[in-house]
């Protein structure tokens, strides 16, 4: 078996431990990468309103979660 | 309970929440306590193995090496899903300098952050340190004490009886030691 057909049979898998927990790691990654991309757009001196268009979220949610971080 | 912990005992227990943290752990265990005791050399529970021939080496071995660890992420994980968390971290580290997306708070948050609870295995080996020091008639709790708490019960218990410590044989040396260490 190839790696890219192991890889697709791991994806589809039935077993909810297996797709839940890549779900998770999905989310964890995700976070880093948001951040990493918020911090850039606000050094690059873009809005919170401008972040969150492009986010696809609320402005409020964007702030709220980001504000603490002083970014 | 902590309270009459010597301060070898407390950097045992704060280098137990560590390693349980760097194998990925939901919760402090007996086997990371255990661990634990090996990273104050100075202390006469690692005294006490080290004369029992035991070292770290040979405990990690016998419990394995706990969840792959890569640092905040899983990388596992997300190789099901396809994805290359190598590659991702590389194309981050292109854009944004090194180490960028481990140094993400997000990514500080999951990996250092946050209060690991004691299993239940680890809470009763605590308790039983205390009521080994009680028993011994000292008025402190130090990593002797901690190592024989974890004699009675658990999975530090089974690796070390399989390595040929027990409960009574190690009782009778803390004893041995601590008058020595008394008379001088």
């Amino acid at each position: 078996m190839t790696d890219a057909t192991q890889v697709a049979a791991a994806a589809s898998s039935r077993d909810p431990a297996v797709g839940l927990a890549a779900v998770a790691s999905l989310r964890g990654l995700l976070e880093s990468l948001e951040e990493l991309q918020v911090g850039n757009a606000r050094a690059q001196g873009w809005s919170w309103q401008q972040i969150a268009q492009a986010l696809r979220v609320s402005r409020q949610a964007v702030h709220k979660k980001y504000r603490r971080f002083g970014i | 309970m902590f309270e009459r912990f010597t301060k070898r005992a407390r950097t045992v227990v704060v280098h137990a929440q560590e390693i349980a943290r760097e194998r990925r752990s939901e919760a402090i265990g007996s086997e990371h306590l255990l661990l634990g005791l090996f990273a104050v050399p100075d202390g006469l529970a690692a005294t006490i193995l080290s004369r029992l021939q035991v070292d770290r080496a040979d405990v990690e071995a016998d419990l394995g090496r706990g969840a792959p660890f890569d640092g905040a992420f899983d990388s596992a994980g997300l190789a099901t899903l396809g994805i290359d968390l190598e590659e991702v971290r590389r194309q981050a580290e292109e854009t944004f300098g090194p180490g960028a997306l481990d140094r993400t708070q997000a990514a500080q948050g999951r990996w250092r952050g946050g209060h690991i609870p004691f299993e239940r295995d680890a809470k009763k080996a605590l308790e039983l340190g205390l009521r080994e020091a009680v028993r011994l008639g000292h008025g402190f709790i130090g990593t002797e004490h901690l190592l024989l708490g974890l004699l009675h019960d658990g999975r530090a218990r089974d690796v070390l009886v399989a390595r040929g410590v027990g409960l009574d044989g190690t009782r009778a040396l803390v004893e041995e030691l601590v008058r020595k260490r008394q008379a001088g």
